[in-house]
């Protein structure tokens, strides 16, 4: 992740990661691909990741949708008041189409079905970042 | 497109040729106007000058008849007279030439000057207003004034004789060049008529050939409208277009009339298209998805993915009053335009068929693994359990054709009707999951599925019912199909036994392994039962080691039966044990042992006994007694009639009544092999059940 911290041109994007799951969390952060992209946080809930993001300010957000104490739409609700220009990628296993429309009507920028490739998230992510 | 654009330029190219032939049109006209007006001011000029060329020798020779009348004293008055208005004649000419422009300016100066030395000499001739004659009576003279007059004709008429053809040549050459320039002019103006017919003849060219191309434009266009309502005619799939009102254009294909069942579309907005035909949520989801189309954050591929009318299930009239559904597959494009999205190009599949064909795919796919799951199962399983169950599910359907048969009106009726239903179907389910039978368990899980739904209904009749027997129906089929799937893997084992298959006689004896088997399945029933019903209780088996292998299979029917029994309606639930001050656990105790007679069982529980009343007032509803015959029963024969033959099995279901289900099949059984069965019950205290077999002979041994 320091690598992030040399690069030329291009300003860093700091990302935060929202799962539930450790596991998802961690082959986020492991299989992204980009210098200059730098995790500036992991949260486990939308509660969390408000806290967070009040913190780091980061410029990119992957989001679940299904959290304990405060779910992924209502996190993108709040997230998108406090940070209007934050884009919001929602990584989901939710087959429901209804939910991504919501998410995406909330105010998300990004949708990724679970499971993903790296493949798969390392597009997604471009496509939101330049 | 394109189209559109050739078409507007050939517009602009006719105004323009237009406007320039109008142009060169009037130029021509007023051009011709001003020639020909001044043609004929030359005309009238050219006149003048014509006339006042005749002038010069009239004059001359007006003098001259002047001063031969003179000379022969003849009257001068009248030529006097015609040389005056002569000389006013030419006067007035010459002045009203000179004014005219461009005359030959040397041969008007000369004329001028000519006609300047002229006029003082005609003056004087013009001025004499005397007698010039003196007449005596024999002859006429010339008088004095006579002579001067006479003097200045004559200075007059030489000057003329010198003068004159001067003059008239003077004039001459002016009215030789106003000849020449009316003449310029005229072929001008020819020039110039001929320069106006020619752009007249390439107006009408221009004019026609425009005509032609517009026209050829217009087939062209005609040809493309003409092709594109073929083929919006023609394709399958539903196109249109929606603006930004979320409303359909003027331009649809006509596959829509038979997706949506209208016959107009145009004006119509999405949501209006698709209310009434799928749930009010769908068609929430669906109206935010299209307004997310305009908005910036959606990509294509995005939008894409996340589409919810993918697969669309859409209810339509069928035409006939009824209801039909079918899946409808949207597509959306974004049409850009100079100022972000313009339109958004929706194509619609009908993908009903491929939906249904994919579906029963899946079925069969399913249904493929389910048996081959069964197989698999069943090779694994006991087959000793696994015929434990065979016959436990079929005494359970047994259990639930009696339930449904009861018959029921009020609401209380149905709901106990339909617990004990659930009951049942509980108890299979987990049976079959226990032996991993999930071709079993899937199919009875339906059926409670469908018990959920009446459950949930205020109303029932009887009717309600019937798709539940036709499932039950399809359950029993199964069963046999596994039954005898068991047979015949058992007759791979050992040698075959006869099976006929059908449930309404007794289910065809699979291989009965030994004691130890029969006490595993026992046990393993027992927990099932326990977990199934929230009971509570342990099952200890003694002395089955003891049974002798040709009784052990009529055993563990009896068996099966009797823990079921004893688990399902003998043991109290906790609450009820504990408010009757029993231990926390039940017991049900099994002891089988070798008596001098032969053998003995007793199938003992801790639970709620029988109640020989309730089994008397049973008995009395299923005709089976009178209620004298009742009243005279006493206690154990009371409690005998649940071996009664219809007693159980026909139509005693009704649980407060019931104990006993299915004592009547294990009363036969025993009887067959010539053994008895009694029992005996302190009510809230315990049942118990003893059965004495015969002792066997040396050739009943198998």
């Amino acid at each position: 992740m320091d690598t992030a911290q040399d690069t030329g041109a291009r300003r860093t994007v700091k990302l935060l990661i929202v799962d539930d799951s450790n596991i998802v969390r961690r082959r986020i952060e492991r299989s992204q691909q980009f210098d200059d992209l730098q995790v500036v946080g992991t949260a486990a809930n939308g509660l969390e990741a408000l806290e967070l993001a009040r913190r780091t300010d980061p410029d990119l957000v992957t989001m679940d949708l299904t959290m304990p104490q405060m779910d992924g739409i209502e996190c993108i609700t709040q997230l998108v008041q406090m940070k209007p220009e934050v884009r919001i990628l929602v990584i989901s296993a939710l087959a429901d189409k209804a939910t991504a429309v919501e998410a995406m009507e909330r105010g998300a920028n990004g949708f990724l079905n679970k499971p993903f490739t790296d493949r798969q998230l390392n597009e997604a992510i471009a496509e939101l970042m330049y | 497109m394109l189209l559109s654009g050739a078409d507007r330029n050939r517009r602009l190219l006719t105004a323009a040729a237009g406007i320039v032939l109008a142009a060169v049109m009037g130029l021509v006209l007023i051009a011709g106007f001003r020639l020909a007006t001044q043609i004929r001011a030359n005309v009238a000029t050219l006149q003048q000058a014509s006339e006042l060329e005749a002038y010069p020798s009239a004059i001359s020779e007006q003098l001259t008849a002047l001063r031969q009348r003179l000379d022969t004293l003849e009257y001068t008055g009248h030529v006097h007279g015609e040389l005056d208005s002569s000389v006013r004649g030419f006067n007035r000419d010459f002045s009203a030439l000179e004014r005219q422009k461009g005359l030959d300016p040397a041969a008007m100066h000369a004329a001028t000057a000519l006609w300047t030395n002229y006029t003082p000499v005609l003056a004087k001739v013009l001025s004499y207003h005397g007698e010039p004659y003196s007449d005596t009576a024999t002859n006429s003279s010339l008088s004095r004034s006579g002579r001067v007059f006479y003097a200045h004709v004559r200075r007059a008429e030489l000057f003329a004789q010198a003068n004159a053809a001067a003059l008239h040549r003077e004039l001459a050459v002016v009215s030789g060049s106003l000849q020449a320039r009316t003449a310029a002019a005229a072929s001008r103006l020819r020039w110039l008529l001929s320069g106006g017919v020619l752009a007249v003849l390439l107006l009408g060219l221009a004019a026609a050939y425009l005509q032609v191309a517009r026209g050829r434009g217009e087939r062209a266009a005609r040809d493309a409208q003409d092709q594109t309502r073929d083929i919006l005619a023609t394709v399958r799939e539903g196109f249109f277009l929606l603006d930004a009102d979320y409303r359909i254009g003027a331009v649809w294909s006509q596959a829509l009339t038979n997706m949506f069942g209208r016959s107009t579309f145009a004006g119509l907005t999405f949501e209006e298209l698709l209310r009434d035909k799928v749930p009010p949520e769908t068609l929430n989801t669906a109206m935010k998805f299209i307004k997310l189309l305009w908005g910036e954050r959606a990509h294509e591929n995005l939008m894409k993915s996340i589409n919810p009318l993918g697969q669309l299930e859409v209810n339509m009239d069928n035409g006939r009053g009824g209801k039909e559904t079918r899946y409808l597959q949207f597509d959306f494009h974004r049409v850009m335009g100079p100022k972000g999205v313009k339109h958004v190009l929706c194509a619609v599949g009908d993908i009903t068929s491929s939906v249904l064909l994919a579906r029963e795919l899946h079925e069969a796919q399913e249904n493929a693994h389910s048996q081959l799951d069964m197989m698999v199962g069943m090779l694994h399983s006991d087959p000793l359990q696994l015929g434990s169950f065979l016959d436990s599910a079929s005494a359970g359907l047994k259990h639930i054709n009696a339930i449904l048969k009861e018959p029921a009106r009020t609401h209380a009726e149905f709901s106990k009707k339909l617990a004990g239903l659930s009951r049942e179907l509980h108890t299979m389910k987990g049976e079959a999951a226990a032996l991993n039978l999930m071709s079993i368990a899937q199919r009875v899980h339906h059926l409670e599925d469908m018990l959920a739904e009446l459950k949930a209904r205020n109303e029932l009749t009887g009717n309600d019912f019937l798709p539940l027997v036709l499932k039950l129906d399809e359950l029993l089929a199964h069963l046999r199909g596994v039954r005898e799937m068991t047979l015949k893997l058992s007759s791979l084992r050992e040698q075959p036994s006869a099976a006929d298959g059908t449930l309404n006689t007794p289910a065809p004896r699979l291989p009965t392994a030994g004691p130890d088997e029969l006490a595993s399945t026992l046990q393993s029933l027992a927990h099932r039962l326990a977990q199934d019903h929230g009971k509570d209780f342990k099952l200890a088996l003694n002395g089955l080691a003891q049974c002798p292998p040709a009784y052990l299979g009529t055993l563990k029917d009896c068996l099966i039966q009797m823990l079921r029994n004893a688990a399902v309606h003998g043991i109290e639930a906790d609450e009820v044990r504990r408010a009757g001050a029993k231990s926390g656990g039940g017991q049900v105790r099994v002891d089988f042992r070798r008596v001098e007679s032969g053998f003995e069982l007793t199938f003992e529980d801790d639970g709620a006994g029988l109640s020989p009343e309730t089994l008397k007032e049973a008995a009395v509803r299923k005709k089976l007694l009178s209620e004298e015959q009742a009243a005279q029963l006493d206690n154990r024969a009371a409690l005998a009639l649940i071996f009664k033959p219809g007693f159980s099995t026909r139509n005693e279901i009704s649980m407060d009544a019931g104990r006993g289900a299915g004592m009547d099949v294990v009363a036969k059984a025993v009887y067959s092999l010539g053994g008895r069965i009694g029992v005996s019950t302190n009510p809230g205290r315990y049942t118990r059940f003893k059965i004495a077999l015969p002792a066997l002979g040396e050739t009943a041994v198998a």
